[in-house]
């Protein structure tokens, strides 16, 4: 057995003997696995939004001839967003503030402009600068097209109503006026009474061809309104908590924390023991002692990582869901957690050789495992700095291995790329330790 | 005591950031004799030892160790796996050492042989513990340092005789120490050592009738 081995060896026997540490070690990352988790469920509440009314909308509305109840309208769009009304002053204030993301304002003249069906009524949307903007503009723009939608139904009802009036005639009102018309159909029997004429002739034809015609507005117009429609099929994906960025997410995590701080620990912790002196007399080589601490985080993440890709999958099978291939492709994500745990390990010991004492190394470690794995959760599109300082860690790099491992149709492009980045930082950061383990020595 | 040099420093020096904690000093360890190491706490004396046993590298010059010698050290803190039992941790070093009889060691310095982690023994039996790892290789020199600070009389009388054992068949002994008791039972010559300089270097009896011995007293 080689010295590494033995060294390897000593610390699982040693892990296997502090089954105290060995449960924190594997409860706090999936700990903070469920923080993570709350916290992006969190970033998808709904966001606060002002709701200046400056016009005093009644709480129902009557266009076209349709009744619009205000409440329930804002009630629909409050699935998506908190409204809060309020005034304008304190809107404005609590924008600047922060404490609300948007600020809707219906202006002064927006009923009378929406039921005189002359010129469009406008909705002003103020926001502010934060990276929640661009959904809370979403949000609103969403909110037109829904109202849009729902008065297009009305408008569209109210002429067909007309066009009816046309075609069997009967009584109406528009723009403040009562009418009343014969229609196609009263015309035709009116024609009925009337002595044959050429004239009489042409106009029949006319009220035949219109019927038709009119006939056929219902469709039109309502195709017109809507030329594609969108049908919403629900319950046909994954649930969030299933899903593979979770698991990815969740083995990138549980794998960073562990294989950091436990390569960090056990290095400094030779020093705390005062083994590194006997282990430097030539028992063991530097890169050796390295080596051994990479290895002792490989094989803890294959473990670990292991029993959390088993627990899944059984979760993925039990739950019938339908997409990815949880045991076919298990192989191929153990590979990515040997070189995840590898790339990991190695931060760990140059972590552990710098701060030569393994209470040091381990608070060392969390202070440098926390904003790796936040800076890998921020999305490149908001922070594109946090996107190249993650480069440089392994955490992103095992987390696009994961997903890509787990559920990509071809995903072996992915797959080199991340296996070239983690072997590489695995190297670089293991010399760098190599370089930095002789001042445990010292 | 032969003519045979086992163990030497030559110029060896070792510095800590800006403390000087051994100046550059000259010593060499012959076989067949044991050599105490004494002077006052911060004098060097431990420093020079984990030079001379190569778990701290010089700042400046060497050590040369004669071919084929294994050199034994025991620290001054205890030095195995705290989470270890004794004979995990002798079955470990032995393996490193690819020397050794974890068991004969256990029995000979009546180390407890059950599943107890090391941490949860005596001070006195942690440092029998560090003996029985230091002699594994079967070292021709043996490096103790304040060897026999927490241990009861009965015990420290095995390490005399363990010391002497070594010293008496042709190897070397080296000790840190304090203890006047040390010099007697197992010491031929005496290195006193101040401000990281040697200042006496000879016989124990010459060592006790000199300046340096009333200079450190």
């Amino acid at each position: 057995m080689t010295p590494a081995w033995l060294v390897l060896r000593k610390d699982l026997l040693v892990l296997r003997r502090s089954p105290a540490l060995l449960g924190v070690l594997v409860a706090y990352p999936l700990v903070i696995a469920l923080l993570i988790g709350l916290t992006a469920a969190y970033a998808n509440a709904k966001p606060r939004v002002a709701f200046v009314d400056k016009d005093g909308i009644p709480h129902r509305l009557t266009v076209a001839g349709n009744i619009f109840d205000i409440d329930r309208l804002i009630d629909d769009v409050g699935k998506n967003v908190e409204i809060v009304r309020m005034s304008e002053s304190q809107a404005a204030q609590q924008l600047a503030s922060g404490r609300v993301s948007a600020v809707v304002t219906v202006p002064q003249g927006f009923v009378a402009d929406l039921k005189g069906l002359v010129s469009s009524p406008h909705l002003t949307l103020a926001t502010g600068s934060g990276g929640i903007t661009p959904r809370v503009r979403q949000q609103m723009q969403a909110l037109v097209f829904n109202l849009n939608l729902r008065l297009q139904k009305a408008f569209i009802k109210a002429d067909l109503r007309y066009v009816g009036l046309l075609l069997h005639g009967g009584t109406g009102r528009v723009l403040g006026h009562d009418f009343s018309i014969i229609g196609l159909d009263g015309t035709k029997r009116l024609l009925a009474t009337m002595p044959d004429s050429p004239q009489k002739a042409k106009i029949a034809d006319f009220v035949d061809d219109a019927r038709l015609a009119l006939a056929l507005t219902d469709n039109a117009i309502r195709a017109t309104a809507s030329p594609v429609v969108l049908d919403e099929v629900s319950g046909q994906g994954r649930t969030s908590l299933l899903s593979a960025q979770v698991q990815a997410y969740g083995l990138a995590i549980t794998i960073s924390f562990l294989g950091l701080l436990l390569a960090a620990g056990s290095l400094a912790s030779e020093r705390d023991e005062n083994a590194i002196g006997r282990l430097v007399r030539g028992l063991i080589g530097l890169g050796q002692l390295v080596a051994a601490k990479v290895g002792l985080a490989v094989a803890v993440a294959l473990g670990i990582g292991l029993a959390i890709l088993v627990g899944f999958g059984i979760a993925v099978e039990a739950g019938g869901v339908h997409g990815g291939e949880p045991w076919q492709r298990l192989p191929l994500v153990l590979l990515g957690v040997l070189f995840a745990g590898a790339a990991v390990g190695a931060v760990g010991t140059l972590v552990g050789a710098l701060a030569r004492e393994s209470r040091t190394a381990s608070l060392v470690g969390i202070l440098v495992v926390l904003p790796v794995v936040f800076l890998g959760l921020v999305p490149k599109q908001i922070v594109p700095v946090a996107a190249w300082i993650s480069d440089a860690f392994p955490f992103v790099h095992a987390v696009r291995f994961f997903a890509s491992a787990l559920y990509d149709g071809s995903p072996l492009g992915t797959i080199g790329r991340e296996t070239a980045w983690l072997l590489g930082l695995a190297a670089l950061f293991g010399a760098l330790s190599r370089l930095s383990v002789r001042r445990l020595a010292v | 005591m032969s003519d045979v040099s086992l163990l030497a420093a030559r110029g060896v020096a070792r510095r800590f950031g800006g403390h000087v904690a051994l100046q550059p000093t000259d010593l060499e360890v012959r076989g067949g004799e044991a050599l105490a190491l004494v002077g006052p706490n911060g004098a060097g004396k431990s420093t020079l030892l984990a030079i001379l046993a190569g778990a701290l590298e010089p700042s400046e010059g060497a050590v040369e160790r004669a071919d084929g010698v294994r050199a034994g050290w025991m620290p001054q803190k205890p030095a195995h796996y705290g989470r270890l039992s004794p004979r995990q941790n002798l079955e470990l070093f032995a393996r490193l050492e690819r020397a050794g009889d974890p068991a004969e060691l256990l029995a000979r310095l009546e180390l407890p042989d059950d599943d107890r982690p090391a941490s949860a023994l005596s001070v006195g039996n942690r440092q029998r513990l560090d003996l029985a790892i230091s002699l594994l290789p079967d070292p021709r020199v043996l490096l103790l340092d304040e060897p026999t600070a927490a241990l009861d009389p009965r015990q420290r009388r095995r390490l005399w005789e363990t010391a002497r054992g070594v010293r008496d068949a042709g190897g070397a002994v080296v000790l840190v120490t304090q203890n006047l008791e040390d010099l007697e039972h197992v010491a031929d010559r005496v290195a006193a050592l101040l401000d990281g300089r040697v200042i006496f270097d000879g016989p124990v009896a010459a060592y006790l009738a000199s300046e340096a011995a009333v200079t450190l007293r």
